[in-house]
């Protein structure tokens, strides 16, 4: 269900913002900004600063793999927004095919071993978090993975865990393919921090 | 010169933590702690917030404006309800996060094998 206030923006200032980059973008302010201004010293503040620190911040992973796990967690909580956003941010760097057949199936999908690794560790952390266990730890890092990459990852994972949550129980409105090219240039422009 | 400091995901993890599930709000911080702990798997919760709670963790693609709803009329305001919402989607997060690193940590401070 939709909150009427997280639409129209909470206080003049944000209602204002919202406003003003609707207008300058072209297009609705998706969801996911609207949520970040929303309560923004209760939530948005503190969960910026993780989402920016985990998805642009220094790391072995690009950011278009950071992008397409981002992705993966949403298709495994079933959350369209969530794919269909950061799936858009992946495929600016990385080929819109490549990311299709990742969403479809990572494991035959032509990218990297080591970021086939991190999937699948993610996958078991999405879906069975109480079956995840040392052993997959294990073969992530046997794999090739650092201790430092797969932490980052895991930080990936679980920050979408909770994004595709939030996202869903706010039903927030599915933008265009268009809207969604739109959206991921400003997400790669701005980045996360609200 | 440019210098690239790792994040330190622990920290952030913990501050976002500290914010949202302890922090003050329109709502109790036992009561974000207690949708936390049930969207996490834990628990049944106060009975107007557990429906909500549990489906977010299990399923939240599931959620109905009945039960977002429900919390709505409990809480009494948006920004109420809103909290009940992210602390329960933090909780099922948050709860990943931490066996993920767990069972990562037992593998990279395990004794190295000769």
């Amino acid at each position: 269900m939709r909150l009427p206030e997280i639409e129209r923006g909470d206080g003049v200032a944000n209602r204002l913002l919202i406003s003003l980059i609707s207008t300058v973008s072209g297009m609705r302010l998706p969801d996911a900004a609207r949520v970040a201004f929303y309560h923004r010293d209760f939530f948005g503040t503190p969960m910026g600063a993780w989402t920016q620190a985990a998805m642009r911040g220094p790391s072995s992973w690009s950011v278009a793999e950071r992008e397409l796990m981002a992705c993966m967690v949403a298709k495994w909580n079933a959350c369209a927004f969530c794919v269909g956003a950061h799936g858009a941010v992946a495929a600016k760097e990385m080929q819109r095919p490549v990311v299709n057949e990742a969403i479809a199936d990572f494991r035959a999908a032509p990218i990297s071993g080591h970021l086939k690794s991190a999937l699948a560790f993610l996958e078991v952390m999405t879906l069975r978090p109480k079956d995840l266990k040392a052993e997959h730890a294990r073969a992530a890092l046997g794999a090739g993975l650092s201790v430092e990459a797969l932490t980052d990852a895991i930080a990936v994972g679980a920050l979408f865990g909770i994004v595709t949550r939030y996202a869903d129980a706010l039903d927030f409105a599915l933008p265009t393919p268009a809207e969604f090219e739109r959206a991921a240039n400003m997400l790669l422009k701005r980045g996360y921090a609200s | 010169m440019k210098v690239s400091i790792r994040p330190d995901h622990r920290a952030l993890a913990e501050a976002l933590r500290l914010r949202v599930l302890e922090g003050p709000g329109e709502t109790r911080p036992e009561l974000r702690l207690a949708s936390a702990e049930r969207a996490a798997g834990g628990p049944a919760s106060e009975a107007r917030f557990d429906d909500l709670a549990r489906q977010i963790g299990e399923a939240a693609h599931r959620v109905t404006d009945a039960q977002v709803s429900s919390v709505l009329t409990a809480t009494g305001s948006e920004k109420a309800a809103f909290e009940i919402i992210v602390a329960a989607a933090l909780g099922a997060g948050l709860s990943r996060w931490q066996q993920a690193m767990k069972v990562l940590d037992e593998v990279a401070n395990a004794p190295a094998r000769n």
